[in-house]
Order: structure tokens, then C-alpha cells, then sequence
């Protein structure tokens, strides 16, 4: 299934799923960015990612490092246990706003 | 479509008016009862025909050696059936003014029914027919034409563009624009103007043959017709390559002539044209030589060949430059490859007690390990692994492989080194890319370590028998945010041996299953007993696939520490 982008309440919310790896992190990488070119606040919906690789979680650090230097905010919701672990392991998850959903990430003020 | 049909569309009282005094002058020539003086006295009826044949018969044309003064003399001189042919011509290049069909180019059409006619004259020797005969039924062919736009002068537009086609085709243009036929209508307007019987069916058949019940004679000028119709075409149409071979087809098959008599005819079309228009006194453009024609023929041919041997050879082109840009490429691969290889220690290294092993997925990679011997005897290590794959991975690696070389040398604590490291690479993040790295600095002295963890996994220290602590990242990876403090964890190996892998060696698959932690550190334990050295080469083989081919960069380092009796 493709990655596809959705506004919700005006957060623009880019799904991802099943496995992000090297042949597909650069459409991800491509959505984050021009959501981010769109939206103030851009989450990434990592609920249906049943594996990630280093090339993915790149294009997450990319989406991140946009948004910091724009003064925009970026996180991501409802990390699956596989993506947790990846972040974990890595203390990502030190760096990366993380919500359970969509809601609340708003109450979270996005 | 079907001829009659066809000439049903046209009704006679549409048609232009016929030439009376033409007319009469050809009924009275095939009446052997009118003798030259009353046939002179019929022409000269009409001063315009009068006046053209006395200039006419004193033209190079007929070639007469006393000038021909009178009518009469002339009837004497060149015959009845000649005089006829004359009067004809004459009369029917007269029988349509220019105004009469307002816009039409009518010295254009009348070139080429001159170049018709010529063409005709030419084949009247392999016909066995009169010369002049054929010269007119050259000349009157195609005159269902001239009606045509006559009639419909709204189509007068389209002229430019069917001169330019091929007989056939402007037939076909012709069914399109006027619903009928330059043939067709010339066979009605030849049987309502009472034309010569042959001359009508050279009209009226010269596309699609003569119908079995029409004689000899007027079947063979039939065919004269349609020969003269492709000759002309020669030099009219656009596309000389195809006009020059149906031209050369029509004549083998209607009068067996070779390719090189059949170009000899053609030749003389050109030539014979100034004559021949001085004579009907028709306005011609300069004439385009055979030589030229097949030259331009020559050249579409060859144009059309070459374009085909043209692809092929940019094709070879092509695939000869992928193949060079491919060895090209490869080499440069090589050399990356070279390159990176001597940013890894070389060799055994001088260290006992520690080992590093890299394979790589591709020709390059992105992990690397580094050791390196302090001032004080102390040893400095990392092992990092740069996010994706490939050459842009690489190319990390490499900045950090040396950024870590360089500046190790002077900050021998582990995590302010990762902090620089850092700030370093976030300052030229491209793409997200980010670097997990473990450095620390080991006493072989005194066991002890000094360890900082970017993000990477967790550092493995095992005793002899059972893993004794396990040191994973507590900050995030270099090259994510700028404000990362890397903390340092000290301790003492007491004889263990620390494990630092990478993720190629944490995902190898081992049967089904990737080997993660649990299986990592059965396959340490299994080869506690060996030497340092072969200890990692064990582990490695274990997890090395039969064909030779690792998914992932695959690095392990192992740090022995001095204490324990293994390894020793």
C-alpha cells in the first residue's frame, strides 16, 4: 500500500506502513518534505510500520531537522512496537515528539 | 468507384462550354469527303486558329524547310490528322480561361499536362503510334480536371496539394474533395464535346484500363496514357524515389521496357518540354534535369537507409558508452572501495586483544571501526555505522572515519570526542543521514574502559561464561540535533571481552531467524574458548551465508580484555 498524506484539523498527517526501507524511505522522504513545504504541523503516522531500516528512520531525522530549523512542529503517532524498539535502541526517542494519536498529539498543542 | 456513377454526378449542362469551330474542324478531318480547300476554308473560320496553326506549322516543331503561307498549304503539307491533333490542342488549351476558375494556378496545370504530353510523344514509338497522336492524348488526359475545378472552384485550395501527389493519390484526394474524377469526368465531357473516340478513352481509362469492347488502337493510347502519367509524375511529385520506380514498373509492364530505357524516356521528358511549350506557346518553369530527379531520389533512398543504419550505429554507440560509463564507474566503485579500506586499521592489528572484521553489502560501505594508540600506551576504538547504503553513506563514513581519527588524537575522552563529532556532522546534515557510533578508550594496563554510545547498539561486555553488563546508547545518534552530550560509562573488563557489532551482524540470518541479541550471545559463548582472532572469524563464518553475500554492512570488533585466561 502506498504512503498517502491526510489534513486533520489542519495537521497535515503523513501514513506510513509495512516496511520502510531503502526502496520506498525516499517516496517517505519526498511526503514528509512537502507536507512539511504545506503545513505548519506535520505527524507522521507510524501505527501500520512493521519495519523500519536506518534509511527510514533518516528520512524521520530529515522531516526533524526541517521542522526545527522552520520553527514547525514534527512528531510521530502511534509508533509500533517495531518502530519503538528502532528508536529506543537508538534514543531517537529522546529527539522525535511522540504521540500515541492523533488527539493527543492535539491536546499536546501539535 | 464506378465510372458511370461517378459521371453521373456531372450533368452536361454543368460542363464548360465546347470549342464548336474546334469541333467542326475535326468532324470535317475524319470526313473523307471534305477535301483540304474546304477543310482550309472550315479553319479559317476562326481567326485565333488560323493565326496559332500558321505559327505553329512554321516552328522548329514541325521542322518544314519552305514557310507555310496559307491554310491550304498547310493542310497539304502536315496532313488532315495532324492538323487535327493541332487544332485540338490548341482549342482545348483555350477552351478554360484563367478567369474562369478564379484562384486557379492554370500554367501549373497546363506544365504538367505539356510534361504529359511529351511524355506521351516519347512512348509513341514503342506503341506504334502516330507521334502526335499521343502527343495530344498526353495533353487532353487529365483535363476532367481542369472541369473539376471549373465546377467546384470553392476547392481551388487544394490544387497545390494534389499537384503534388502521385497519380493514384490525387484520385483518392479527388474522390475526397469532389466525390468523382478527373477520369470520369473527362469521359463525359469528351463524348458531350464528340471528341475523337480514341482520345475519349484515353480520357477516360488511363487509371483503370480499357473496357474489353474498345479497339486496338484505342487501348494501346490507353495505355500511353497511364505511361505518361507516372513519367510526369517523375518530375512533379514530391517523393522522386517512389515516382521513379512506378514510373520504371508501369513502362516494364506495359511496354516491357528495361530500367535503363525506361530512365532514357524519362530523360527526354525534360529536354523535349521548351520545345514542345514554345510550340502550344504554354509558359513552363525551368525544367528540372533526370539527373537531378534521381539524385533527389538517390538521396531519400539513401536517406531512409541511412537513417536505418543510423539507429543501429547510435544504438552500438550507446551501448558501447553504458559499457564505458559502467567500467568507469566500477573503477571509481574500486577506488571508493580502495579508499575506505585504508581508512579501517590494515592488517592484524598491533594491539593484542583486539580485532576488527567489516564485510560489506556492496563495494562500499557504511560502517567502519578504528583503533588507534595514545601517547600513553592507552587505545583508542570506535565502531560506527552510517544510516541507508551506498555511496552517499559512504562518503559519511568517510568525514567521520577521519573527523574521528583527526580529533581523537587530542581528546582522549570518548564523549566529548562524540560531542564534537556531533556538532560537527549535524552543521553539513544532508538527507537526515545520521551516524551511530561507539567510541571509547581502553587500558590495557589496567583493563579498564571508557565508553560513549551515539545512538548505536548496546556494547556487549562478556565474561567468561555469561554476559556482564550490557552498555546501550543514551543519547540519540551524531548527526540528529545539535545539543546532544554524550556521557561517559567507565569500567573494568576484568579479563571479559567487549562485543561491539553492528546491525548486519544483529539481522544476519541464521536459518530462518535473524540472529538478534539472544542469538548473538549464544555464538559468543560457543566460542569463548578461541583465541581472540579466531573467536571473531567463528562468529562471523557463522553468520556468513554460503553464497558469500551479507544484506547488510556487517562489522564486529572485540576487545580482550588482559585479566581472563580465554583469549589469551
Amino acid at each position: 500500500m502506498p504512503f498517502s498524506v491526510q489534513d486533520r484539523q489542519g495537521i497535515s498527517v503523513v501514513t506510513l506502513n509495512g516496511e520502510v526501507d531503502l526502496n520506498n524511505s525516499p517516496d517517505a522522504r519526498k511526503l514528509i518534505l512537502a507536507s512539511l513545504k504545506q503545513r505548519k504541523q506535520v505527524m507522521v503516522d507510524l501505527s501500520a510500520v512493521e519495519y523500519i531500516d536506518s534509511s527510514g528512520v533518516a528520512s524521520l531525522v530529515e522531516g526533524l531537522q526541517y521542522a526545527r530549523s522552520n520553527d514547525q512542529a514534527f512528531g510521530l503517532i502511534g509508533a509500533s512496537k517495531a518502530v519503538m524498539s528502532v528508536l529506543r535502541l537508538a534514543r531517537l526517542d529522546r529527539v522525535f515528539p511522540l504521540f500515541e494519536s492523533l488527539e493527543g498529539a492535539l491536546q499536546h498543542g501539535g | 468507384m464506378d465510372k458511370a456513377t461517378a459521371g453521373m454526378a456531372i450533368r452536361p449542362a454543368d460542363l464548360p462550354a465546347p470549342p464548336r469551330h474546334a469541333i467542326s474542324v475535326v468532324q470535317a478531318c475524319s470526313n473523307p469527303s471534305v477535301d483540304a480547300r474546304d477543310l482550309a476554308s472550315i479553319i479559317t473560320n476562326d481567326p485565333v486558329v488560323t493565326a496559332e496553326l500558321l505559327r505553329i506549322s512554321n516552328s522548329a516543331w514541325f521542322g518544314l524547310v519552305s514557310p507555310v503561307k496559307s491554310i491550304t498549304r498547310a493542310v497539304t503539307v502536315m496532313g488532315g490528322r495532324a492538323l487535327r491533333n493541332l487544332v485540338l490542342c490548341i482549342a482545348m488549351r483555350d477552351a478554360l480561361r484563367a478567369d474562369e476558375i478564379p484562384g486557379f494556378d492554370i500554367e501549373l496545370y497546363w506544365e504538367d499536362a505539356l510534361r504529359r504530353a511529351v511524355s506521351a510523344r516519347q512512348l509513341s514509338g514503342l506503341a506504334g503510334l502516330d507521334a502526335d497522336e499521343c502527343f495530344t492524348a498526353g495533353l487532353l488526359q487529365d483535363f476532367g480536371l481542369l472541369v473539376l475545378f471549373y465546377l467546384y472552384p470553392r476547392h481551388v485550395k487544394h490544387w497545390e496539394r494534389l499537384a503534388a501527389a502521385m497519380p493514384e493519390e490525387r484520385r483518392e484526394m479527388e474522390l475526397d474533395l469532389f466525390h468523382t474524377t478527373h477520369d470520369a469526368v473527362g469521359l463525359v465531357l469528351a463524348k458531350n464535346w464528340e471528341l475523337p473516340a480514341e482520345l475519349a478513352v484515353a480520357m477516360g481509362y488511363h487509371h483503370d484500363g480499357v473496357p474489353e469492347d474498345v479497339e486496338s488502337q484505342g487501348a494501346l493510347l490507353c495505355r500511353v496514357a497511364t505511361c505518361a502519367d507516372w513519367m510526369a509524375a517523375v518530375y512533379r511529385c514530391e517523393d522522386k524515389r517512389q515516382a521513379v520506380q512506378c514510373a520504371r514498373a508501369v513502362l516494364a509492364e506495359h511496354f516491357d521496357a528495361s530500367a535503363e530505357h525506361a530512365d532514357y524516356l524519362l530523360q527526354q521528358v525534360s529536354g523535349a518540354m521548351s520545345d514542345a511549350a514554345a510550340t502550344l506557346n504554354i509558359r513552363v518553369s525551368e525544367q528540372m534535369q533526370f539527373d537531378e530527379v534521381l539524385r533527389i531520389a538517390n538521396l531519400r533512398l539513401a536517406e531512409e537507409n541511412l537513417s536505418y543504419q543510423e539507429l543501429n550505429w547510435r544504438l552500438e554507440q550507446a551501448l558501447a558508452e553504458r559499457d564505458r560509463i559502467a567500467g568507469e564507474l566500477q573503477q571509481e566503485l574500486e577506488l571508493a572501495r580502495e579508499v575506505q579500506k585504508s581508512l579501517l586499521p590494515r592488517g592484524p592489528t598491533p594491539f593484542p586483544g583486539i580485532v576488527g572484521l567489516n564485510l560489506s553489502a556492496k563495494a562500499v560501505s557504511g560502517d567502519f571501526y578504528d583503533f588507534y594508540q595514545l601517547a600513553d600506551g592507552r587505545i583508542g576504538f570506535c565502531i560506527a555505522d552510517v544510516s541507508g547504503k551506498g555511496m552517499n553513506a559512504a562518503l559519511l563514513m568517510a568525514k567521520t572515519a577521519s573527523l574521528f581519527r583527526c580529533l581523537g588524537r587530542g581528546i582522549h575522552d570518548p564523549g566529548k570526542l562524540l560531542t564534537m563529532l556531533n556538532r560537527e556532522i549535524v552543521e553539513t546534515s544532508v538527507r537526515g543521514m545520521f551516524v551511530t557510533m561507539l567510541a571509547g578508550i581502553f587500558d590495557p594496563e589496567t583493563d579498564e574502559i571508557v565508553l560513549a554510545n551515539a545512538g548505536h547498539l548496546p556494547a556487549l561486555h562478556v565474561g567468561c561464561a555469561a554476559l556482564i553488563a550490557s552498555f546501550p546508547a543514551r543519547e540519540p545518534p551524531l548527526g540528529v540535533v545539535p545539543e546532544s552530550v554524550y556521557p561517559n560509562e567507565t569500567f573494568s573488563l576484568q579479563g571479559g571481552c567487549l562485543y561491539l557489532y553492528t546491525d548486519g551482524l544483529l539481522e544476519a540470518r541464521v536459518g530462518e531467524r535473524c540472529l538478534e541479541q539472544d542469538g548473538l550471545m549464544r555464538l559468543f559463548r560457543e566460542y569463548a574458548h578461541l583465541p581472540v582472532r579466531e573467536r571473531a572469524q567463528a562468529i562471523v563464518d557463522a553468520v556468513f551465508c554460503p553464497e558469500g553475500v551479507v544484506d547488510d554492512d556487517l562489522t564486529l570488533v572485540l576487545i580482550q580484555g588482559q585479566g581472563c585466561h580465554a583469549g589469551k
